[in-house]
C-alpha cells in the first residue's frame, strides 16, 4: 500500500505540489495521470525518498522510504530513462544492484529473461534504444520481487508490442496481490491497464477513484481528463 | 557491507576506471624514472641535494591515477543519459537501492579508499622499481615510515577528490582543477610565497609524509593528520549538503 498524505512541494517560489493526497491499494494498478509538468515525477520522486517535501508524507506499507531495510525487495522503481551509466553493460547494472540488495547472480538472469534483454545483457547502455532502456529500467524494478512497483512513464518509448507486453505484465503482477503505481500522460494506452486513477493538474488532485467513477458520463478516460483538467469541472472530485 | 561490495562492483565494471587504474600504476614510475635520469651524475657524484626525494617526487605528482577515481566515483552518478534515452541518471537508481543517503556516501567513499590503497601499493612497486633500474646500486633505501605517508597521501587526496565531486556534482571541475594542482601548477606552493598558512593546504600538509627533509614545516605524523583533517571537514561538508540535496535539482 502506498500512501501520499498532503504532500507539498516548493521549489524557489514556485508551488509544485499542493496538498497530494491518495491511496496506492494492493492488487490494482493505480494509474496516475496528468499533463506534463502537472507534479508525477515530483511525487514519485517524493515517494522514493529522492526528493524531500515541504510538508506531508508519502509512505511504503506505512514507513517512510528512508526506514526501509532493503528497500529493492519492497518497492520496484522504474523512472527516467534506464537509470543505468551508458558505459556500463545491461548486465552489469542489474549486477551491481544484485550485490546491494544480497541477492543472486541467478537472479539477474530470471530478470533480463522476463523483461527479453537476454541478447543485449553484454551491450552496453549507451547503445540501448530507448525502449531497451525502459526495459532495463523495468528489469531493475522487478530485480528484488518486490510487492510494490512504481513506475514513471512505463510505456514511453515502447514500441506497440512492448505496451502489450507491459499491459498484460502489470495486470499480472496486480492480479497476484502486488501493488502498482504508475504515471503517464497517455491517455488511450492507460485506460486498459489500470483499475483506479488518479488525476493531477498544477500540482493538485483533481479526480480519485476507480476507472468507472473518473470515466462517469464522458465517454472515455481520455474526454473525463481533458474535461477534468481544462478548467471544466468533472463531477467526481 | 552489502552497499560496500555494490560500490566495488560499479567501479570495476566502469571503463574509466581503467584508465584510473592505468595512469596510478605506471604514471608514477615513469615521473620517478626521469627525475632519477635527470639528476643521475650528481647523485653518483654525492652533490645531490633531492637524495630523499628521489622516487617519491613520482608518487607525490603521480597522484592523478586517484583523483581519477575519486571524481569519477561520484561523476558517474551524476552523468545524464541522452534525451533520446529518458535523460535518467544513476544515482536515481543507487538512491532507490540504498535506502539511507549517509550509508550510500560512506559505502561509496570506502570503497574509493579501499581502491586507492591497492592502487599506491602497486604505484610504490612499480616506482620503486623503476628508480632501481635507472640508479642501480646508488638507490636510496626506501623507508617505510616514508612509504606508509605515500599510501595516506594516495587515499586522502582521492577522498578529496571524492568530497568535492560531491559537491559540485559534476566531474570536470574538480578534475581539472585538482589535476592542475597536482602536475603542473601548485597552488598551495604559490600561496606559500604570500602567506605561512598555505603550508596548512591539505596536499601541502599531506608531502610533509614523505617528502621535505630540507624545509621540513610540519612532522611527518602532524602533516598527515592535518590532512586527514581536511579530508575529514569536506567530507562532512558533502554528507550534510548530499542529505539535504533533491536528486532533481
Amino acid at each position: 500500500m502506498l500512501t501520499f498524505n498532503n504532500l507539498v512541494k516548493h521549489r524557489g517560489t514556485q508551488e509544485i505540489l499542493s496538498g497530494i493526497s491518495f491511496k496506492a491499494r494492493p492488487g490494482r494498478v493505480t494509474g496516475f495521470l496528468g499533463p506534463n509538468g502537472a507534479g508525477k515525477s515530483s511525487t514519485l520522486r517524493i515517494l522514493l525518498g529522492l526528493d524531500r517535501a515541504t510538508s506531508g508524507n508519502a509512505l511504503i506499507d506505512g514507513k517512510p522510504f528512508a526506514e526501509l531495510h532493503n528497500p529493492l525487495t519492497t518497492v520496484g522503481a522504474a523512472l527516467d530513462g534506464s537509470g543505468a551509466h551508458r558505459m556500463r553493460t545491461g548486465r552489469a547494472h542489474l549486477l551491481w544492484m544484485a550485490h546491494a540488495a544480497g541477492l543472486s547472480r541467478s537472479r539477474v538472469e530470471e530478470v533480463l529473461d522476463i523483461v527479453g534483454l537476454t541478447n543485449a545483457a553484454g551491450k552496453r547502455v549507451g547503445k540501448y534504444s530507448l525502449g531497451m532502456g525502459r526495459r532495463l529500467g523495468m528489469a531493475a524494478a522487478l530485480l528484488g520481487d518486490p510487492k510494490i512497483l512504481v513506475l514513471d512513464e512505463p510505456v514511453n518509448g515502447l514500441d506497440p508490442e512492448g505496451i502489450r507486453w507491459i499491459r498484460t505484465f502489470l495486470r499480472e503482477r496486480a492480479a497476484s496481490g502486488n501493488t502498482v503505481l504508475l504515471s503517464s500522460h497517455l491517455m488511450g494506452e492507460l485506460a486498459e491497464t489500470v483499475d483506479d486513477v488518479v488525476i493531477i493538474h498544477h500540482g493538485k488532485i483533481v479526480a480519485d477513484g476507480t476507472l468507472e467513477e473518473v470515466i462517469g458520463n464522458h465517454s472515455t478516460l481520455e474526454e473525463a481528463f481533458f474535461a477534468l483538467t481544462s478548467g471544466l469541472a468533472g463531477d467526481v472530485v | 557491507m552489502r552497499a560496500f561490495n555494490a560500490e566495488l562492483s560499479k567501479l570495476f565494471s566502469l571503463p574509466g576506471i581503467w584508465l584510473a587504474f592505468l595512469i596510478g600504476a605506471f604514471a608514477p614510475a615513469v615521473i620517478a624514472a626521469l627525475d632519477s635520469m635527470a639528476q643521475k651524475e650528481e647523485i653518483i657524484a654525492g652533490v645531490s641535494t633531492r637524495l630523499s626525494e628521489v622516487g617519491y617526487i613520482g608518487l607525490a605528482l603521480g597522484v592523478q591515477g586517484v583523483i581519477i577515481l575519486g571524481v569519477l566515483a561520484v561523476s558517474s552518478e551524476y552523468l545524464t543519459e541522452s534525451s533520446e534515452s529518458g535523460g535518467g541518471q544513476q544515482i536515481t537508481t543507487s538512491l532507490t537501492v540504498v535506502s539511507s543517503r549517509l550509508h550510500f556516501l560512506l559505502a561509496k567513499a570506502g570503497a574509493v579508499t579501499v581502491i586507492s590503497i591497492l592502487l599506491s601499493v602497486v604505484a610504490i612497486m612499480t616506482t620503486v622499481s623503476a628508480t632501481h633500474l635507472v640508479l642501480g646500486e646508488y638507490t636510496p633505501a626506501f623507508e617505510w615510515p616514508k612509504l606508509l605517508g605515500a599510501v595516506c597521501f594516495w587515499a586522502f587526496t582521492a577522498l578529496l577528490a571524492f568530497g568535492i565531486t560531491v559537491l559540485t556534482k559534476h566531474g570536470m571541475i574538480p578534475l581539472a582543477v585538482l589535476i592542475i594542482n597536482t602536475s603542473f601548477v601548485s597552488f598551495s606552493f604559490l600561496l606559500s610565497k604570500v602567506t605561512k598558512l598555505a603550508l596548512y593546504l591539505p596536499d601541502r600538509a599531506g608531502f610533509e609524509m614523505f617528502m621535505f627533509l630540507s624545509n621540513r614545516f610540519l612532522t611527518p605524523f602532524t602533516g598527515g593528520l592535518v590532512m586527514f583533517a581536511w579530508v575529514v571537514v569536506l567530507f562532512i561538508a558533502a554528507a550534510i549538503v548530499f542529505h539535504r540535496r533533491d536528486v532533481a535539482s
